[in-house]
């Protein structure tokens, strides 16, 4: 048995269109209801044991009306009529006022479903616990030194509908499968670990051809390297981010700063800087919600709204923010499709979808043959930024120190500090290899699905926070 | 579901035993039902104001030593056939592991009052609305301060019931409410933010003007930060940074990092593992701690777990199945957690309390006479690693100079090792305090040798 497909009807325009005449009856200036139907199964291998294997279902909706400045929302854990007008007729006797009539729904196109490689609740659980099998013993098979292998796999299709008074009925069905692997590798004393994903929204086809065993290879790679390494300098110095997760920097440094609750509210530091240069004309960055296949990517966003490509710093100057409906209409702005929620017991925000660095014209290797000393980043674990401040850190995952134009020794332990203006301003190379990685973003402790990604760039300093002075 | 009446859950959890009786193995199911308000103030208004009653349940079972697990928020007749057969199917995909097992029904739980308040749910909306507005009026009449970016009031009241085929019935309820703020300190071109908060089991408990304060004060006190020469400081480290540094040691005091070769702690019992004065204990029945309740998610009688006895390490945190694992009569210390009826349960800590040491802070400072008072770390999540135990992470705070704390200071970097963190705390404060945000500590400020500093 893999994930369930017990199928819902989930919500009909003409159901939609009663319970929001229901909300609205005594006022508003706008209402929506949030159905969502998810199933999701995980398996999870520790210590050369499938040790877990659990699935599960979520199925309810929210509501949300607004009036005046203020949002107010309730949700059920299920989709049935009753349900959903006993919660209209709950938020509505929280207003007072004549009743706004909403546009009346019209049937919708459903979205056909991307589906390359096969439906992943379709295969066999054995089968997903058979390839976590593989994966244990190919890290170990690597090398003696590794200790212990975690891998965990795990898949959801989240089926969401989206009716708003203004005459919004829209729908999409989203599927999303991770494949983990944690290695931790032991030498003497020493103790390192190595971490490698894979992760995907079309099909199972994803694993096949032997990636998960290249994951494995690749995270116990990073475990070893781990264990030749020295400690970390500390102190200001050059920094070269690789490719793929250093899109950590944009996201931290610079993103979340650009998303339109911080703008309303004045605290980003990127209010009122539209229009302005912020980097240097060779730097490029987007936020994009559309292209098929990149990990942050929907038909439509958590409020109806089509997804879409945002330039957000087009030659250096700060061209666009990031705004879902709400904050849109306080700015004067159209939504760009960024009204983002973890599920239905949560409430939209602004979030970025997939942002990265567009690609520049040098190769790495010309990039960092013209380094002549520098902290090289080739793997990032993650980090937190303050907005208003645009104050950013991100971890180090493996780290490597650049000498005379060549990667030179390993290093660990090291967290990277500046400041996003700053850092945006100092960036003074980009290379040509753009690759966008799959992350989890935990703004407003909602965890959304979002792509990270940037090509190998160049930081004239930072600071580098290790142990060694 | 009506409010009132915990046995609703009981009723619910005998009907998934029921259908369970049809397969051989043993059935858990852990049911959660809860209440819960929150708002969001804004200059003057409420911004959001959102309430639910979210509900579900999960199922654990386990049949000749294989485990599955399922859960759902359908509590319909169809909704928990299905959950029962997919933990049922989900149990067959996994592998045999003799460790794993149910736990038997205890003789008795500790009696603990206090920790639902029929007041919590009793509270007019328009008191809990004035707790986050008075948070917010409160900063912003502070010196300094342009805006609070949020101010929030949040509450829940949630039940539980377990009950398992091995004769586990037992159920209970919490109330537990806060607010929370991030305000906004501005000179010239530069801000500052600061974070106040307040916890307590009823809205009563609540001083919204003190959180508002907290917020208003920190972030001023940060105007004007600089970064710090790097090099190698004693740091103090205020309550809350303290909190986070032992709530990441913690994960490594748990049984299933340790016998999975996951912690730096694996085979170290009865060894320095600190200094002198540090004395930690996992306590679950701490009248005052947020993760004080009778019986742990598995349904086992929490109890108290001397952790580090001055600087010694005396033992790990164990649920049934570490327990188990460990064989020569190890007993699950009742350290089960859940994060929701989502997941199965592992082993996590309850309220983690370290013992106090002499004077306020500023006592603790004036000993130190020169340094770095540390009061906030950022990238905790990315930068220390339990396994490894390194530690490095982005922090802010203030310079330590003649015995008192000076001049603000801002992106700097503290970086150690988690051991060396441990052994190297050379005197604490008595300023204890109970932080929610790293699991439930409660510690006092702490001063530390030898960390490095990297800054200007």
């Amino acid at each position: 048995m893999g994930s369930v497909s017990g199928q819902s009807p989930g919500l009909t325009p003409a159901l939609a269109d009663v319970v929001l005449a229901r909300v609205l009856r005594h006022g508003g200036d706008y209402a929506e209801i949030f159905a969502e139907d998810r199933s999701s199964l995980s398996v999870r291998l520790d210590d050369r044991r499938l040790e877990e294997v659990s699935s599960g279902v979520d199925r309810g909706a929210s509501i949300r009306l607004v009036k005046g400045p203020t949002t107010s929302c309730g949700y059920v854990d299920a989709l049935d009529e009753g349900s959903l007008i006993g919660l209209a007729d709950r938020l509505s006797a929280g207003v007072s006022g004549g009743p706004l009539l909403p546009v009346s729904l019209n049937a919708l196109q459903p979205l056909p479903r991307r589906q390359a490689g096969g439906d992943p609740a379709a295969m066999p659980a054995p089968v997903k616990a058979d390839m976590l099998r593989a994966v244990d013993a190919a890290a170990r098979g690597r090398s003696a030194e590794v200790r212990q292998v975690a891998a965990g796999y795990s898949e959801s299709r989240q089926r969401i509908w989206v009716a708003g008074s203004r005459g919004v009925f829209a729908h999409d069905d989203r599927t999303r499968m991770v494949l983990s692997v944690n290695v931790v590798a032991q030498r003497g004393d020493v103790i390192q670990t190595g971490r490698e994903t894979l992760s995907g929204t079309t099909g199972f086809g994803l694993f096949e051809d032997g990636s998960p065993v290249l994951a494995a290879l690749e995270a116990t790679e990073k475990a070893l390297v781990m264990l030749e390494s020295r400690p970390a300098p500390s102190g200001r110095m050059p920094v070269v981010l690789a490719n793929g997760f250093g899109g950590v920097l944009f996201h931290e440094a610079c993103g979340h700063g650009l998303e339109a609750d911080y703008i309303v509210k004045k605290t980003s530091i990127w209010e009122g800087k539209r229009g302005t240069r912020v980097a240097e004309p060779f730097v490029t960055a987007l936020d994009d919600g559309v292209t098929p296949g990149l990990w942050g990517s929907n038909s439509i966003d958590d409020e109806g709204t089509n997804t879409e490509a945002t330039v957000v710093i087009e030659e250096g100057v700060l061209t666009g923010y990031l705004t879902d409906l709400l904050r849109g209409e306080r700015l004067g702005m159209a939504s760009t499709g960024n009204g983002r929620r973890q599920g239905f017991r949560h409430l939209p925000y602004p979030r970025m979808t997939n942002a990265y660095f567009a690609a520049g014209a040098v190769t790495v290797a010309d990039l960092i043959a013209d380094t002549p000393r520098a902290f090289y980043a080739k793997s990032l674990s993650g980090g937190q930024v303050d907005p208003a401040t645009g104050d950013f850190v991100f971890g180090v995952s493996e780290g490597y120190l650049i000498e005379g134009g060549r990667v030179g020794p390993a290093v660990r332990g090291a967290t990277l500090i500046g400041n996003g203006a700053e850092v945006l301003r100092s960036i003074d190379a980009i290379a040509d290899d753009l690759v966008v990685k799959a992350g989890m973003c935990g703004k407003e402790g909602q965890a959304v699905p979002v792509g990270t990604g940037q090509p190998t760039l160049r930081i004239r300093e930072l600071t580098v926070g290790g142990t060694a002075v | 579901m009506g409010r009132s009446d915990p046995a609703d859950l009981v009723v619910v959890g005998r009907d998934v035993l029921r259908r369970g009786k049809r397969f051989p193995g043993c059935l858990e199911v852990f049911v959660e039902h809860s209440e819960t308000t929150s708002i969001k103030a804004y200059q003057g208004e409420v911004e959001s104001l959102v309430t639910a009653t979210p509900r579900g349940l999960g199922v654990r079972y386990v049949e000749g030593s294989r485990c599955g697990y399922a859960y759902t928020g359908d509590f319909s007749s169809s909704g928990l056939d299905l959950v029962v057969s997919m933990a049922v199917s989900n149990a067959a995909v996994s592998d045999a592991d003799e460790s794993v097992a149910l736990p038997e029904a205890p003789s008795a739980y500790p009696e603990i009052p206090g920790l639902w308040r029929p007041a919590l749910l009793d509270t007019p909306m328009e008191k809990k609305i004035d707790l986050a507005l008075e948070a917010e009026r409160v900063a912003l009449a502070s010196p300094h301060i342009e805006t609070v970016e949020e101010s929030s009031y949040v509450d829940q009241a949630s039940r539980v019931a377990i009950l398992s085929s091995r004769g586990v019935e037992v159920y209970g309820g919490q109330t537990f409410c806060y607010v929370y703020l991030s305000a906004h300190a501005r000179s010239g071109d530069e801000v500052q933010t600061g974070l106040g908060f307040e916890t307590g089991r009823e809205p009563s408990e609540l001083d919204a003007s003190a959180a508002g304060r907290e917020a208003a004060r920190k972030a001023a006190a940060l105007l004007g930060a600089r970064p710090h020469p790097t090099g190698r400081y004693t740091v103090v480290l205020d309550r809350e940074v303290a909190a986070a540094v032992i709530g990441i040691a913690a994960q490594a005091l748990s049984a299933d990092a340790v016998q999975k070769g996951r912690s730096l702690f694996a085979g170290r019992v009865g060894q320095r593992v600190a200094a002198d004065a540090f004395t930690l204990v996992d306590d679950g029945l701490h009248r005052d701690g947020m993760e004080t309740a009778p019986f742990d998610d598995e349904g086992v009688p929490r109890g108290i777990t001397p952790l580090v006895e001055n600087g010694l390490l005396r033992g790990f945190l164990h649920d049934t199945r570490t327990a188990a694992r460990a064989g020569g009569g190890v007993r699950s210390t009742g350290n089960a957690r859940r994060a929701g009826y989502r997941s199965s349960p592992g082993v996590s800590p309850s309220n983690l309390v370290l013992t106090p040491g002499q004077g306020t802070l500023s006592d603790l400072v004036a000993r130190v006479e020169s340094g770095v008072y540390i009061v906030g770390i950022t990238g905790l999540h990315s930068g220390a690693n339990p396994v490894t135990g390194e530690f490095s992470v982005g922090a802010f705070g203030h310079v330590i100079e003649g015995g008192a704390i000076g001049t603000p200071v801002r992106e700097i970097t503290i970086a150690s090792d988690l051991v060396s963190l441990l052994t190297n705390v050379s005197d604490s404060a008595g300023d204890v305090r109970w932080i929610p945000f790293h699991g439930s500590v409660s510690t006092p400020s702490l001063a530390i040798l030898d960390v490095t500093v990297a800054g200007s």
